[in-house]
Parts: structure tokens; sequence; C-alpha cells
């Protein structure tokens, strides 16, 4: 396995919003950044997103410049399709091995003409739709991903070659191997992120099983201009619902779950939701079942009492079960708390469950860090320093410590990205106090 | 008109590439954008025409930057958002082509069009056309510009000496960047300093903030001035110059015996430390502890009776002082805080009953009151308290009054549900026998482990109760004699609405987050406050510290309600943000300023008269073919480009660089060309 070398300031382990805003807020100061994405383009989770609360911007229009900043930040070195497998201590730093995991076509060649990707003959599940639309074997993973260059999944690829014939410069290269990487680092970022609640978590919402039950980011990518079929379609029959309802805190503040906690964006994104939904499908009738609403980040509640003066219903109102009629239409058993707590049912055409966010890498076994009881990466001091983990020199930013919005993620971001550069800074300069200051709160976590 | 004398000249070689962006369906939901590039492809000097789902894309932009090297597109019209969202964006990718950024012009069909011609798409489509095509007119008209450069002074200035501004400081000096921090009371610390343990460490909030204070104090690059405030700024991000009024403290930091001191003033005023639960004198300390441990005379309150004085006169100077000191800086946080709602005579019985409290006050009644006895208020034992949420908060038009300045105070404060859960925790653990009543509208226990003080406050037995905005509860007296001295009034909508009374021995009201008082402070640093009052940021996501104003960041609850753990992370992000401005010792304006034709100036004057900045544009002798004469010369750092001095020169001598009336004319001209032709295709 060939092996490259590079040496940095900091690593950034995570290309969605906060490890790209993490690496630019570095990167801008002048330091030396690596940032490593498993996926083969940077974007996160935030990129499929349709259009972001409160200020309702196409969600594409934040993100991609973003996306571009870091592909054009020279500062930035970006390594896409790449993980790390184990750290080691090189005295107040790291080093880091990674692997690029081929994807079977020569980066540097490519040109992202996307004609491989029009000849193959396999159509998959595509993964950026939450499985909703289509996609080939071998493809850009989608329209605005950076970088602009193919992967191809050789899982499901039938090795018919018809891409390589396709290809005009020679890039497909079926025998690539995987590539090792070591960097040598003062500082590593983790800014992870999240998953969401699984679809089948809850046996009372169906197990999944239910076609006309689907999940926030679903909805997403049908609201989507680039979603998978320009318009908001209920998967079982293809019709447009007429009455879409939406099952709050489907995986969060749930005992039964071991999720004890709020997720924090559900509230606003299915609020966002319902707004988008009144202007797709002006004559739906929408309605939030819902136990608080929690609309409180900057503009929010303002975004909350707009929402409902556009007639969009809010029922307070754990929903208990979902099941579905002979026209798989979804019938809701829920207390109505504000109506003298009778339990009614009601049917609609379609249910978005407002799942919620799990931690989606568990960064114990490879860096050392260890996660608070939440499952999110624990960190010792959340009121003055809620970038530092337990370990000294590796910071975290965004969801990976705990269910965040963008706003906040953004946020986290900047601020790990100062504490960070302090870290740096006192390792360059050869001062201590940065380090023996995490080794305070280590010690005071631990008595606490 | 020498400007199309030009534009013939150089027709030739100008090739436009014009880019029409859908916006994700922002715009192309409304807008034909095939329609507009179909349009502008037939139009003179344009040599390509396109759209994409979104222009502001790595692919989009890469479309742009293949149009310039492959295609000689030397002039480049964008029709997309507004230009303060992605020109930069644009002027990037123009300059990565090899191509002078200010030979693109940015036209704004989503703001100015899609969003707000909702539901006709055809006048939208028409419109889009029309603003394109003036954009095109000005872009046949563009000339390369190049941005101006300054040096950047390595030193910020914070103001607030609360937790956001002690914090941004320190992140900030630990870049090698000097500090100046203004302080406007006589103590650092701020609002945290008057809480007693914060959420959701439970740590004691003293304890943690002294210690963030300790280490501001010893930075060598940080500077602290307390009784302090900003009286002026001139210059621009980079080079701000300030002027900082510093009040005399009228103590000695020598001064022993304090207490004494403090018990010879006759003067009792109302203690703002403990929210006017007590008095304290006109020479004081916030508290025991505070820093810097000096203490202070209240000028506003003291009366100059010298009592003190006898005491101890070498340690006390009771003629008041105001020094001005100088700072020249390259960037400012504003970290001015906020201040507790304080709800109207008669809200909720606040002001009718001495035993309706704020939760500021709750916070520091628990604190004097020590934790091994009852639970007293004004000589009364408390066995039964009742806590009112959003109040001065989620305020619905039409419900609820407007506030003095005739605005609702529509947003949630974020902080006050968990505050208060925590606070009943408190109580509980030290007042077992308290009974709590909880009346809420939505609990919003959001935070990382704030879900832990709900699910524990219910386990501890406090009763919640839920109101709607429309049916908020009511506070009276008790009119029976009963044993407490209020009752509640609600319908609790967790019980199927039914009426409920709460007789209550204190009201608790969970007040929300006003701003400071900050008005003279935002007209000094031209910076504007938004709807709910707060400091506007640029943009949520994409400029989430920055005001409209280059180089002034904002740090905390300046900006919008937020917990302590929130304060800290804005704060060490805005810090991030100082660093990237000063770090490299140097800064980019964009060079929109004023530019004098000397061949056409008659030193006539008129340009200095109307000009409103300082040192923007003056008279100063120069040479033109060996003779000496007055003309009109701009200083482009200090030029803001507003044009009242191209209004005012009688010969036309004077025009902003990127934005000449020579290219205002033909935008003009364009757009009412492009208006009769659609009056006369209709």
């Amino acid at each position: 396995m060939a092996t490259n070398k590079i040496k940095v300031d900091a690593l950034v382990v995570g290309g969605g919003i906060s490890g790209m805003q993490t690496a630019l807020d570095l990167a801008d100061q002048g330091y030396q950044v690596a940032l490593v994405e498993k996926e083969a383009s940077i974007g996160g989770k935030m990129i499929a997103l349709s259009k972001v609360f409160p200020t309702l911007d196409c969600c594409s229009c934040i993100t991609t410049p973003k996306m571009s900043a870091v592909a054009h930040q020279e500062n930035i070195t970006l390594l896409t399709y790449c993980e790390v497998d184990h750290i080691k201590q090189n005295g107040k730093g790291f080093i880091v091995g990674a692997t690029n995991k081929p994807r079977y076509v020569d980066m540097d060649l490519c040109t992202g003409c996307r004609q491989c990707e029009y000849v193959c003959p396999v159509d998959l599940k595509n993964p950026f739709d939450n499985n909703l639309g289509a996609i080939r074997a071998i493809r850009v993973p989608f329209s605005t991903a950076v970088p602009q260059k193919v992967v191809l999944d050789i899982d499901n690829c039938i090795l018919c070659g018809k891409c390589q014939t396709a290809c005009a410069v020679d890039a497909i290269d079926f025998t690539q191997q995987p590539e090792e990487i070591m960097i040598e680092t003062d500082s590593i970022l983790l800014a992870t992120g999240f998953e969401v609640t699984p679809k089948d978590a809850k046996k009372e919402y169906g197990n999944g099983k239910l076609l006309n039950v689907i999940d926030g980011l679903d909805m997403e990518r049908l609201l989507a201009p680039t979603g998978p079929y320009g318009h908001v379609l209920r998967p079982s029959d293809g019709k447009e619902p007429d009455s879409i309802a939406y099952v709050q805190c489907a995986g969060s503040r749930d005992e039964t779950l071991g999720v004890e906690y709020c997720s924090r964006v559900c509230c606003m994104y299915a609020i966002k939701q319902a707004m988008l939904l009144s202007g797709a499908l002006p004559l739906a009738d929408i309605t939030i079942y819902y136990m608080d609403i929690r609309a409180f980040g900057k503009g929010y509640e303002q975004f909350y009492q707009n929402a409902k003066a556009m007639g969009i219903q809010f029922i307070k109102g754990k929903v208990a079960k979902i099941k579905e009629d002979e026209n798989q239409n979804p019938v809701f058993r829920v207390e109505m708390v504000d109506e003298g707590g009778s339990v009614v049912e009601h049917t609609h055409d379609l249910a978005v469950l407002s799942v919620g966010m799990l931690p989606s890498f568990d960064p114990t076994p490879i860096f050392n860090v260890p996660n608070d009881t939440d499952g999110f990466i624990m960190t010792p001091d959340q009121n003055f320093s809620a970038s530092l983990t337990m370990i000294p020199g590796i910071f975290a930013a965004g969801a990976a410590t705990g269910p965040m919005d963008i706003v906040d993620s953004i946020m986290t971001a900047g601020s790990a990205a100062s504490a960070a550069s302090a870290y740096i800074k006192s390792q360059q300069n050869g001062k201590e106090e940065s380090s023996s200051k995490i080794a305070d709160l280590q010690k005071e976590s631990q008595h606490a | 008109m020498p400007e199309k004398k030009d534009l013939q000249k150089d027709n030739e070689d100008i090739r436009i590439g014009v880019y029409t962006c859908y916006c994700g369906g922002n715009i192309s939901d409304i807008v034909d954008c095939e329609k507009v590039r179909e349009l502008t492809e037939t139009l003179p000097n344009v040599v390509v025409s396109r759209t994409d789902m979104s222009m502001c894309s790595d692919a989009g932009q890469a479309m742009i930057e293949e149009d310039i090297r492959k295609h000689g597109v030397n002039r480049v019209v964008i029709g997309a958002c507004a230009p303060s969202l992605h020109e930069q964006t644009f002027r990037g990718a123009v300059a990565r082509a090899g191509l002078n950024p200010f030979l693109y012009y940015h036209v704004g069909i989503r703001e100015q069009d899609s969003w707000v011609h909702h539901g006709n798409h055809e006048a939208a489509t028409e419109k889009a056309i029309v603003l394109m095509n003036s954009g095109l007119a000005k872009a046949r008209l563009l000339k390369p510009l190049k941005p101006i450069k300054l040096t950047a002074q390595k030193h910020a200035l914070v103001i607030g000496g609360g937790v956001a501004g002690l914090r941004s400081a320190w992140d900030i000096a630990n870049q090698d960047i000097k500090v100046t921090l203004v302080e406007k009371s006589p103590f650092l610390g701020g609002r945290m300093a008057q809480l007693e343990t914060v959420f959701p460490t439970n740590k004691p909030a003293r304890d943690s903030l002294h210690e963030l204070i300790e280490k501001v104090i010893d930075h060598p690059s940080i500077t602290i001035h307390t009784q302090a405030e900003v009286k002026s700024m001139s210059g621009y991000i980079g080079d701000f110059n300030i002027k900082i009024e510093q009040i005399s403290r009228g103590v000695s930091s020598e001064l022993a015996d304090q207490e004494a001191v403090i018990d010879s003033c006759p003067v009792e005023v109302s203690d703002e430390f403990n929210y006017g639960l007590k008095t304290r004198k006109a020479i004081y300390q916030a508290y025991p502890g505070n820093f810097p441990s000096t203490l202070a005379i209240d000028w506003e309150n003291c009366t100059l009776c010298g009592k003190c004085e006898k005491v101890n006169s070498s340690g006390i100077d009771l003629k008041k002082k105001s020094e001005i000191i100088d700072v020249n800086v390259g960037a400012v946080v504003v970290a001015t805080g906020f201040k507790p709602y304080e709800p109207r005579q008669g809200e909720y019985g606040y002001g009718d009953f001495k035993e309706v409290i704020t939760l500021p006050q709750m916070i520091r009644l628990l604190a004097l009151n020590g934790k091994d006895k009852a639970l007293m208020f004004k000589g009364r034992t408390v066995r039964n308290i009742g806590l009112i949420h959003c109040v001065g908060s989620r305020h619905v038009p039409g419900i609820h009054e407007p506030q003095e300045d005739g605005k609702v105070n529509d947003y949630c404060s974020r902080v006050c549900c968990t505050a208060t859960l925590h606070m009943t925790n408190d109580i509980r653990q030290h007042y077992p026998d308290v009974n709590m009543y909880d009346v809420y509208e939505d609990i919003r226990t959001y935070g990382r482990n704030h879900e832990e003080y709900y699910k524990q406050a219910s386990e501890n037995l406090v009763r919640f109760v839920r109101f709607q905005a429309a049916e908020g509860p009511q506070v009276f007296a008790s009119e029976n004699g009963n044993d407490q001295p209020l009752v509640i009034k609600t319908k609790d909508y967790l019980t199927a609405g039914l009426d409920i009374e709460i007789p209550v021995d204190l009201v608790v009201l969970s007040v929300g987050f006003m701003p400071n008082p900050i008005e003279e402070l935002t007209k000094i640093l031209k910076i504007n406050p938004g709807n709910d009052r707060f400091l506007q940021e640029v943009h949520p996501k994409l400029r989430p510290v920055e005001t409209a104003v280059s180089g002034i960041i904002l740090a905390g609850t300046a900006q919008g309600p937020m917990n302590i753990q929130e304060s800290v992370t804005a704060a060490s992000a805005a810090a991030s943000k100082v660093s990237v401005l000063l770090g490299q010792g140097q800064v980019e304006l964009e060079p929109f300023v004023a530019d004098v034709d000397h061949d056409k100036c008659n030193g006539s004057g008129e340009c200095v008269q109307v000009c409103p900045y300082e040192d923007a544009i003056s008279l100063e002798e120069v040479t033109i073919n060996g003779k000496v004469c007055k003309r009109a010369v701009v200083i482009p750092a200090n030029c803001v480009g507003c044009g009242s001095c191209v209004s005012a020169c009688p010969n036309r001598a004077i025009d902003i660089q990127g934005w000449t009336l020579g290219q205002y004319e033909s935008m003009v001209d364009a757009i009412a060309e492009g208006m009769l032709a659609l009056e006369v295709s209709a």
C-alpha cells in the first residue's frame, strides 16, 4: 500500500456544516488544515435539506458556497472518501493514519462529465434521496457534490465495462487499491455529526413497515428542488396527499427508546416543512401533533406564530399509535390534551415522523475520546469550553456533541476553531498553559 | 457623453457571460429562467447565456470559470439572490479564472423579483429580463478595479465586561492580538455574577467566572477599563479610532478599612446586584469578592457629604474626574449583554403586590436567605410558590400589550424554562416542604442535559399547569383571608381546560431577556438592532457574528437571548472572526469610492462642503501642466462611496468607482427601453 504523508496544524474529521466551518475558520487564520470526510462529497446532512429555518433560504444557497470555499481555500487539504483508522500520540500532537477508500476512478483524470454515469446500466436506490429516487452504480454523488468526481459503488457494479468505454479520459480503474495517508497534526477536531432515529425504532408507529409513514429527512428530499420526484407524493400510490400530519418527539424525549433528551431541531423542521408544504400543496391540511413546541432560537417563535397564522394546525397530544386503513392511510390514535383528554382516531394521507438526532460515530475506539451517557462526545466543561473533549488536543464541534441546529452548529464550529487555534499556538510557542488547563478540567470532571 | 464614446471604442472587445440561477427553485418556481436565458443570449456582446440549479455551487462556479478561460468571457452578469449573499462568492470565482473580480455585476432577481411577485409568473419573468438587461448595460461599462488594501491594527476593543466580553477578550488575546476591554460599571462579571449555580453543570457560577476574570486580568495583552464608555468612533475596519471616557473610581486600590468606610456612608440606594431586594451605600462593592476588589463611588447617588473621607482621607477622592483614552483598533466586539425584562405595573400583579417578584430576584432571594433555615420573604414564611413562564416573552399582538416603544416582545427568551426548573430543583433540595406550581405554555428544555431538569422537577412534585396565550394566568389578592396572600387563576389545559385557583405565598415571574439600552452606542458604531431590538447579525448561518459594519462583531446576549454556554460559545466564535480579520495584519476594502477627474475639476470645493465624513475629500494643491492649482483629492480609506460629492460637483468631475453616473444612466435607459418594449408587445 502506497503511503502519503502530510503535516498540518489541525485535522478536522467530518465534512458537514460544522466540519467545513471549523476548517474554514482555522484556515482563514492561516493554519494548515486537513479535512477528512468518509463520504465521496463534503456537505454532510445539510446539503440534502430543502430550505432552512427561520430564514427559508434554500439550503444549497448556504451550503454550496461553503463547500466551494473549502475546496478553494489553499490552506485546506480535502480528503474525501477517506476514513481515520488509528491515531498515535506524538508529543503534544498526533500522528493519524487514514485510508483513502478506492473510488475506482482516477481523481486527477476524472472531469466529472458524467458520461460513465449515463451509460451505467445499474439502477440503485439513491442514498442522497433517502432511498426515494434512483442512482447509478457509478455516479457523481449528487449534483452539487464537491469534489465533482464520480465514484463507483463496487458492491453493486456488474463489471460490464460500459463506463470504461464511455470515459474519454480513461479515468476508470477497477484495480484501484486503498491508499494509506499519514497525517501529522497538532490538533484534531471531531465534527462527526449525527444520524436520525431509524424509522423502525417504534413499533407503535408501524415499525417502519407502513408505506405512508415517512420521516423528516424523507420529506426534506420530497420538498427539495433537487428531490427525486419534483413533487410531494406519498409513497404507497404516488398520490398528492391532502392531509399531512407530523408526529413530534418520534424518537426524542422517549425513555422507551433510551433517548431522554430533546433533539432540539424537530419542532422547527416540522414547522418549516409545514410552511413549505402549504406552498407546494396549497389545499392540503397540515397538522402537527406535539408535546411542547420548542421554538427557542432567534426568530423561531415568530416563525412558529407565522405558521399558526397560515392555518397550520397544532394539536397538543402524544401520538400513541399509528395503524393503516384499507387505503393505506395512516390512522392516528391520539389523546387530545387540549380538548379534555379525549382519545380519538384521526385519518391522514401521509404521516411524517419528526425523528430525533442520535450520535452517528463512536470516537472512542479510534480517538480514545469517551462519550457521555447520551452517547454524544463527552465535553467536560460544557459552560466554559464546550468544545474540549477528555483528550488534550482533541476538540469537538456541532452535533457530535449533542443535537443542535445549523445556526448553533456554526457557532460551536467558530468556538472550537478558537479553542484549537489557542492550543496549536501554545504547542508551537512551547507554552503549556492550554494543555494544563485541560488536565485540570479533566481531573475536575472525574471528581464530579 | 464620454462614456458612450469609450463604449464604442471598446465595443468589439466586450464579451459578456450571462448566468441565470434557479436558486434551487427560489427563482425558477416563479421566473421562467430558461426564457431569461434565451432572450439574453441574443443581446449585443453576449457570448454565452446559461442557467443552473444553483450557480453558487462549485459546479456552477466552475462553469463560469471555464467560460472565462475557454470562451474569452470578460464581463460576467449573474442573476441570482441578493448581492449581499453571494457577491463575494462569485467575485472569488471570477478572480480564480484570471479576470478582474470587478468586471462582474450581480443582478438580484430573487429578493427583488421572485420573492415579491408570487403568483405572477409572466410579469416576474418580464421583470427579470428587464433587470438582467440593465445589468448587461452596466456590464458593458465596467472597468477593472483594485480593492483598497490597508494595514490592520492587531488590536481589538471589547465592549462589555460580562462573561461574553471576558471570554472574547481572552480568546482574542491568545491569538497574539492586543485587547482593550471596557466595562461601563465599576465591576467585572456582568449578569453571571448574580447567579449562584449554572445549568447544566450545577457548578457555582462565580467560581468559574472568577477563574476567567483572573486569567483576563493576568493576561499581558489585555488592558481593562472599568467605569469606561465608548464616546466616539471614526475610521474603518483595521483602523478604528475610538475615544473612551474613563470616569474616576474615587477610591484607591490601597484603601484598607473598607467596611468602616462603607458603614460611614449615609446614603442608601437600591442594590442592583440583588435586584432591589436590599439596599447598598453610595460607596460600595457589588458583592464580596468582586473584581476589581477596590470599592467604587456611585457618582449618581453620592451626595459628596465627605463622611467616608473622614474615615479614610488618603484612599478616597471625591472629585469625580473624567479622562479620554484614545485607542486605535482593528476590530470591535460588542458584548453589551442583556437586562431582565421588567414587568409593567400590574402585570401579573407585579408592583401591586409585594409578593410578586421576578426570577432573577428569586435567585438572589434564595442566596440571601441562606440554606439551612425556612424560606422567608418580607417576614413571612414561604410555603407555596407559583411560577409563571413567558413573562415578557412570546407575546402575541392583540393579546399582549406592546412595550413602551410600541413593539411586542414576540420572541422566546430561550433561557427562562431551564433556569426556572433549575431553580425549582434547588428549592426542593433546600426547602423540602415548599409547594411549587409551574404555570407554563410550553416547556422548552432543549439543551444538552436540560431535559433532566424537567424530569427532576416532575419527580420533585412541582405541579405543572399549562395555559394558552389567549387565556393567560392572572394574579389576585386572596379574597377570603387565606393563609396565602395571593391566588393565581388560570385555565389548565393539562386537566381538560378546568378553571383552577392556586393560593400562593409568592409569585415568581420567569421574565425574559431585553437588550441593554445601548441606543447611543449603536449610533456611534452605526450598527442596527433587529425587530426584536437585539443587535442584528448579517446572516444567521453565513455570517452569524458579523454586523453590517465590517470589523464590528457581536458576542453573547447583545445579539439575542442565550444561556451561559451559548454566550461563551458565541464569544469564542466572535474571537475566531476577529482573529480571521486581523490575524494577517491586513484588510481589504471594496474600491467603490469617489474618484476625481482632475481635468474637469476646477477646485470649487463644493464636494468638500457636502461630504459628511471626516478626511474623505479635501482641496489640495496639485500640479497640472506645470501649473499649481487646487483640486479635490479623495482619501479612499475614509470614503464610503455615498455619492454626496458626485451630486454636488458642478462640473461632473466626480464619479463613484464601479457606480459611475454613466453606468447608472445606461442602466436606467435599459430599464426604460425594456418597459417600452413590453408595452409595445402588449
